[in-house]
């Protein structure tokens, strides 16, 4: 299968949502008529993104739905049985979350942590690189996948900083805390990184996640990092 | 009915996002040399649909909803049954208006109780509710062709298809192309860049377009 590049992809796009202007839509059209692929490809395009739009009105209709509950008078003995269910699932479902809780630790990290959203991505399909992909996994939220192709770069160039610290994220941010700490202490002790002071922050997250509070209160901020008042209350509150 | 509610319509008939106030713009602006030559103007309800316009589908569900209601539930049905039915049947309607193969004059409360009354007596028809007694099945054959199988047939495609995005792909894909947010918006949303959304969209497009290849390519290589 031929990649489609990126200017195509949205030429057809602008084609599909009507946003071409006259003469641009007649050039499109009259290459249409003698361009087979392009049609295919027109087509195509149309479809996927008929597909998008039938998702959204059918989650707007469910919507709508919730604003039109069922009448009271319908299954009597139903919705009588209804209510004792939703109960029991009340008096379950309390039972469940006071013995699944979060813990101090993770409610802390929860309260302080924020994923990094990652670098800018600008690149077409075609170039191919792998950083990038990897990027665009991380974006959105594909971890193992970002993980996977930051770690076969970093095997490539095991100096990078911008490798470790992503993979650090990435593992942070699937909740894998022990095994996001060691990339980012090790970008944190890169002192001229410019990656340094957040995997310093992030690398203490990652403690306080895990419940080692003394590795935490020994995590050393420069400072003027503001992350160090931020830390210092951490470690209050966990007293 | 519905006047006024339509949104993001423009002069070409175009989706973007708009007011209800553009719309009496239009209405009152529009050369009359323009009007002349044009067919039919769409009506408004049929625009908010292709629009995916939120409140035209609300307003369609309040106004529309009640008398299949009426219906389904005077044919052993329950309410439940009656919005499973409504929702189906909204759908049609609005493939129809995405598709603009409404018939001119078509009126959405006649449409929408054809194709769920159509839809109802398939169900009472079923195996599983025989025991149900029709009360109301005059004129069935007359309204057949308002729910065609190839509309059923698309309707489960374009579901398929939805079903091949993960969430990620869905929470940007949706904002684009159904709220028809701008790209700024969305990446001012989620907190990243705007041309970092611009080539997410792109990738996940092209991972729906490749499963598609690959599931079209499988199905000639198993019909040769």
């Amino acid at each position: 299968m031929s990649a489609l590049d990126k200017p195509t992809f949205e030429r057809i796009e602008a084609y599909v949502l009507d946003r071409m202007g006259a003469d641009e839509r007649l050039a499109f059209e009259q290459r249409m008529a003698t361009d087979h692929a392009l049609r295919a490809e027109v087509e195509l395009e149309r479809e996927n993104i008929l597909a998008i739009e039938l998702g959204g009105m059918e989650r707007l209709l469910k919507a709508a739905r919730a604003e039109h509950p069922e009448r009271r008078n319908e299954g009597g003995g139903l919705s009588t049985w209804l209510k004792y269910a939703a109960v029991l699932a009340v008096l379950l479902g309390g039972t469940l979350w006071f013995t699944l809780r979060p813990n101090a630790n993770e409610r802390l990290f929860a309260a302080h942590f924020r994923p990094d959203p990652g670098l800018p991505v600008v690149m077409g399909a075609t170039e191919g690189h792998t950083f990038h992909d990897a990027m665009v996994a991380y974006k959105l939220g594909d971890h193992d996948e970002a993980i996977g192709k930051f770690t076969a770069l970093l095997k490539e160039d095991p100096a990078s900083d911008t490798l470790r610290f992503y993979i650090g994220c990435a593992e942070l941010n699937a909740g894998r805390a022990e095994r996001a700490l060691p990339m980012l202490q090790a970008v944190a002790d890169q002192e001229r990184s410019v990656f340094a002071r957040k995997a310093r922050w992030y690398a203490f997250l990652a403690l306080v996640r895990s419940g080692d509070r003394n590795a935490a209160a020994a995590v050393r901020f420069e400072v003027d990092d503001p992350n160090g008042a931020k830390a210092r209350a951490v470690l209050s509150e966990l007293n | 009915m519905l006047v006024g509610q339509a949104k993001r319509l423009s002069a070409t008939g175009t989706c973007g996002t708009w007011t209800g106030l553009r719309i009496i713009v239009l209405r009152f602006f529009l050369p009359v040399e323009a009007r002349d030559n044009e067919p039919l103007a769409e009506p408004n309800w049929a625009t908010g649909l292709r629009c995916n316009d939120a409140a035209t589908v609300r307003a369609l569900y309040k106004q529309h909803f009640p008398a299949i209601r009426q219906y389904v539930v005077g044919n052993s049905g329950t309410t439940d049954d009656a919005q499973d039915i409504f929702q189906e049947a909204m759908t049609v309607l609005w493939l129809k208006a995405k598709e603009r193969s409404l018939a001119v004059g078509s009126e959405p409360g006649a449409f929408l109780f054809q194709v769920a009354k159509n839809k109802w007596l398939d169900v009472v028809r079923s195996a599983a509710h025989k025991h149900m007694k029709v009360v109301h099945d005059e004129g069935r054959l007359d309204v057949r062709a308002e729910t065609p199988d190839d509309t059923e047939e698309k309707l489960q495609r374009l579901r398929s298809v939805y079903g091949q995005l993960d969430e990620k792909c869905r929470t940007v894909l949706d904002q684009f192309y159904f709220e028809r947010k701008d790209l700024a918006t969305i990446a001012a949303g989620m907190g990243v860049e705007e041309e970092s959304i611009r080539t997410i969209k792109y990738r996940c497009m092209m991972k729906l377009r490749a499963s598609r290849r690959t599931i079209a390519g499988e199905a000639n290589t198993s019909g040769t």
